[in-house]
């Protein structure tokens, strides 16, 4: 059975269903997002059962699409993408969930957000450079849609601003993509990880170009601008796939291609990809402790977290110990992973709690814990989470990249300060909203709904288990890093 | 002799059909003008496709019968019916509507010339041919709009097709032959193949649209009835573009015809997407960004002595462009020439909305789109042939081009105005059936891409 294949285009498929059904209810959309993301996610959980090899990519799926220029279209997993796929798909499976309140052009909605899972879930488990490209692409179209359509109030504005600036940032991919196909004739990243094609200044141009695309996808430091502003004005869902989602493509991308199939270049330039993540990594804590709006606190918390992803895939292209650049590898897929379910679960709960108030700023609230205490208590579990407490997800990944860090270039572990920074922002924040004298204008908030637990609970258990035993997950991703070959 | 006209079946069908159809059209029957057009086009269509892997020359090497001229007829002559289709939505009942669809078949006609063309005097004949024809289409509303459009057209076309001339003389006296084939022997020669090419840039410049001969694409195309601006920017432009590749392709290389070719690319790809940035016209947006592909068309030009994808690559976004262009001018025929009429327009008409997206989106080259297919082989045969830089800006241009095609995609989903009676009106079927049409190969031959030509 295929079932890359059918992970990756059921939802579409299902999108197109809708579009044809005769009866286009509310409800019916809904009711066929939810089935359709719920047995992607059982489909995915199947080919996480079938297992990953060490050492090259396992289950893989080809059929010939331009073999005049080499392109075919090539599926496939290794212990990278495997995480990320299962995240893709609960992720996508929880937002589905929690979407059903919205009434607005629902079916329109729901197209695009079985469309955005196709795409996601192809950009991870594509092994052809074009293929890869197309689903790269087909992302930005979908998540410009969505915000454009059902963000908030400055919308149009911010929808534009993401689709172009990240547009202009992904073409460059395309320029590298072309020279690597020029240089082996094929589009077959196999080829391209295996024997990488490009040497000397070629390879260093072909780095630079994927490195641009890839840090606007991070978003890292200076190359970020359009994240606070796509995450504030998207709706919930949006900005949970967004964060959860489509912010990986970048630290994918960054080991898949520019590590992988330029690995000469990158180690050269490890010092300075390390410097852009350690400057991401205190920048995004620094700036998110000067704001009010907690959905954009968030929003900046990503990009110190995903600067941390960053220090460890330069990391494990400095350093010649096996040993420590399997560590480093590790920590980083980890906190991909680690940062999809903390930072999606913040953003589903900073959603349910815009729904009750209509408002984000944090001055607005207080007290508000003993009012809703199940918003409450997951948001603070959540936020410590995110600020990296020892037994909560972050921790087991931050605490390898640091320590592979430390090991190989010790002057990058000052972006440890940021830890302190995100613990004090966190603290403010929930003594801000939850804490304190309470505000009258709450009286009334009720507190989570079943729908709304169904959406949360799963992830408060996965950062627990992720922080407590990593293990399982690590694993998984250990056996690809041990043997990665670049 | 026999041999030579069983390789023209196709274009002496297609003239044939024409003559029918003046002949119809002086029973009063454009409806049968119409049913012998579609017919006669889509023979033609149906006997090019065994000649397809032919490679030959018939009439002593001056008309080509090889991989460009095989593709255009299955490119044009399929385009030309959904053109037809689109004038008859347009024009039903109006006085002369048989002669127009006469006057389409020959200008098609002269395309296949010009895209088949191995000599002087058939790339001279093919530009004369799309050129009287296509002033008499512009001129067909007979306001003054339209009369103003098509006598810019008319003199700039003579103008330029003059210069033409008067420069391909010095070919002919360089080599003593009016074949192509013999360009071969001004290798090395100082003055004679810059003076010819010079005058080609102006002569097939002029028809392909190309920065700086363009200024008349803009009026013409909003003075004629859209359906005629959507056939202009589709057909003559593509003869003209495979007409340059004929050409080229036997220049000896040491001319430099490379680099030139490069520049002009370069800055009608960015004249045209900048331009287009300003328009309030949707017709005159779509007219300079149908400028700035054939900037993108020149891609494969540059890369034709250098790269084996620079043909294929021009055939692939050939027939993505026919897609995409005419679609996008079709659905303009539904919504209104003002940008203004695009407001809500996504609202008040979801499917003609989604549909509009694609062409808009595979104009700009995101994939998985027919556009995006064509403009890879593109940039890859540039990079291939060492424009690397051409490529780059092809690239950056392509983010330009988001933002001319987003102008017209963001009001679509902005709450609608007050809603006028005319936009309640269903669309003529023969619009839909061109639309349905072009939307289905602009989103379907993305995956299918394969199957185009090696």
């Amino acid at each position: 059975m295929p079932l890359l294949t059918l992970a990756t285009f059921l939802p579409i498929l299902g999108g197109l269903a809708l579009i044809v059904l005769p009866n286009r209810s509310a409800r019916v959309a809904h009711g066929m997002s939810i089935a359709v993301t719920g047995v992607v996610f059982m489909l995915t959980l199947v080919i996480w059962s079938r297992g990953t090899i060490a050492g090259g990519f396992a289950q893989i799926e080809e059929l010939a699409w331009i073999p005049a220029i080499g392109a075919a279209y090539r599926l496939g997993l290794d212990g990278l993408s495997l995480p990320l796929v299962l995240l893709t798909s609960l992720l996508f499976f929880l937002s589905a969930i929690y979407s059903a309140r919205i009434s607005d052009r629902a079916p329109s909605y729901v197209v695009l957000m079985l469309m955005l899972e196709t795409a996601a879930l192809g950009t991870f488990m594509a092994l052809d450079g074009l293929l890869f490209y197309v689903f790269f692409e087909v992302s930005l179209v979908g998540m410009y849609f969505m915000i454009a359509g059902w963000g908030y109030e400055d919308r149009q504005r911010a929808a534009l601003m993401f689709f172009i600036y990240t547009l202009l940032g992904s073409l460059p991919l395309l320029l590298a993509i072309i020279g690597l196909y020029l240089s082996s004739g094929t589009f077959d990243m196999r080829v391209w990880i295996d024997m990488p094609p490009l040497t000397g200044i070629a390879a260093m141009l072909a780095l630079i170009a994927m490195l641009f695309t890839f840090a606007v996808k991070i978003p890292a430091f200076p190359v970020h601008t359009w994240l606070p502003a796509a995450h504030v004005q998207a709706p919930t869902a949006g900005s949970v796939i967004l964060a959860g989602v489509m912010l990986k493509f970048g630290t994918y991308g960054l080991v898949r291609f520019a590590l992988q199939m330029t690995p000469e270049a990158f180690a050269q330039a490890g010092q300075v990809i390390l410097a852009v993540g350690v400057v991401s990594a205190l920048y995004g804590a620094f700036a998110a402790l000067a704001q009010s709006d907690l959905k954009k606190m968030i929003a900046y918390t990503s990009i110190n977290h995903m600067g941390y992803v960053v220090m460890g895939v330069a990391v494990a292209a400095l350093t010649v110990d096996l040993r420590i650049r399997t560590i480093a590898l590790d920590g980083a897929t980890l906190q991909m992973v680690s940062h999809g379910l903390v930072t999606g679960a913040l953003f589903f709960l900073l959603g349910m709690l815009q729904d009750r108030a209509h408002s984000r700023d944090m001055s607005e609230f207080g007290g508000l814990l003993g009012r809703v205490p199940w918003l409450g208590w997951s948001f603070i579990l959540m936020a410590f989470a995110s600020l990296g407490l020892p037994g909560l997800a972050h921790f087991p990944a931050e605490f390898q990249v640091f320590l592979a860090t430390l090991n190989t270039a010790p002057w990058a572990i000052i972006a440890i300060l940021a830890i302190v920074v995100t613990a004090g922002l966190y603290l403010r924040a929930i003594a801000a909203v939850f804490l304190g004298s309470e505000n009258e204008k709450w009286l009334e908030m009720r507190d989570l709904d079943r729908r709304e637990k169904l959406v949360i609970v799963p992830l408060l258990i996965l950062t627990v288990l992720v922080g407590v035993a990593p293990s399982w997950l690590i694993n998984m991703i250990h056996t690809t890093m041990e043997s990665l070959s670049f | 002799m026999e041999r030579d006209l069983s390789f023209l079946i196709p274009e002496l069908l297609l003239s044939s059909a024409a003559m029918l159809m003046i002949v119809a059209e002086m029973m009063r029957a454009a409806r049968l003008a119409l049913v012998i057009g579609l017919v006669g086009l889509a023979a033609a269509t149906l006997l090019t496709l065994p000649m397809l892997h032919a490679d030959t020359t018939v009439f002593s090497g001056t008309y080509r019968i090889d991989l460009i001229s095989g593709w255009a007829k299955l490119i044009l002559l399929p385009g030309t019916a959904l053109a037809l289709l689109m004038v008859r939505a347009e024009i039903t009942g109006q006085d002369r509507e048989g002669s127009v669809y006469a006057l389409i078949c020959l200008v098609t006609l002269g395309a296949l010339m010009l895209a088949g063309g191995g000599d002087i005097m058939v790339l001279v004949l093919g530009v004369v041919l799309t050129g009287l024809g296509s002033f008499a289409l512009v001129a067909f509303p007979r306001d003054d709009a339209a009369t103003e459009a098509a006598m810019k057209y008319l003199v700039f076309g003579a103008v330029t097709g003059s210069v033409m001339i008067y420069g391909l003389t010095f070919w002919f006296g360089g080599v003593g032959s009016t074949l192509f084939s013999a360009l071969g022997a001004l290798d090395g020669r100082p003055l004679v193949p810059t003076v010819g090419l010079v005058a080609v840039i102006i002569g097939l410049g002029y028809k392909a649209a190309l920065v700086p001969f363009h200024f008349w694409a803009p009026d013409a195309y909003d003075g004629a009835p859209v359906s005629i601006a959507a056939y202009l920017s589709v057909i003559t432009k593509l003869a003209a573009i495979f007409a340059f590749a004929q050409v080229l392709r036997d220049l000896p290389l040491s001319s430099g015809w490379p680099l030139v070719i490069a520049v002009v690319s370069a800055v009608t790809m960015t004249y045209g997407y900048l331009t287009a940035l300003v328009q309030t016209n949707l017709v005159r947006l779509i007219a300079y960004s149908s400028i700035a592909q054939s900037g993108y068309f020149m891609l494969g030009i540059v890369a034709l002595g250098a790269s084996s994808l620079a043909v294929p690559g021009l055939i692939v976004l050939g027939a993505a462009y026919v897609a995409m262009n005419l679609g996008a001018f079709a659905v303009v025929m539904i919504s209104g020439r003002s940008l203004n009429d695009m407001r809500g327009f996504g609202r008040r008409r979801p499917v003609m909305g989604i549909v509009m997206v694609i062409f808009l989106l595979s104009l700009t080259g995101i994939p998985p789109l027919f556009g995006f297919v064509g403009k890879v082989y593109l940039f890859t045969a540039a990079i291939e042939s060492g424009f690397v830089w051409l490529a780059v800006i092809g690239i950056l241009n392509s983010v330009l081009a988001l933002g001319v095609y987003l102008r017209i995609i963001v009001p679509m989903y902005q709450p609608a105005q007050d809603i006028d009676e005319s936009s309640e009106k269903s669309p003529h079927p023969a619009l839909v059936a061109v639309i349905g049409i072009t939307a289905l190969v602009t989103l379907g031959m993305g995956f299918l891409a394969g199957f185009l030509p090696a």
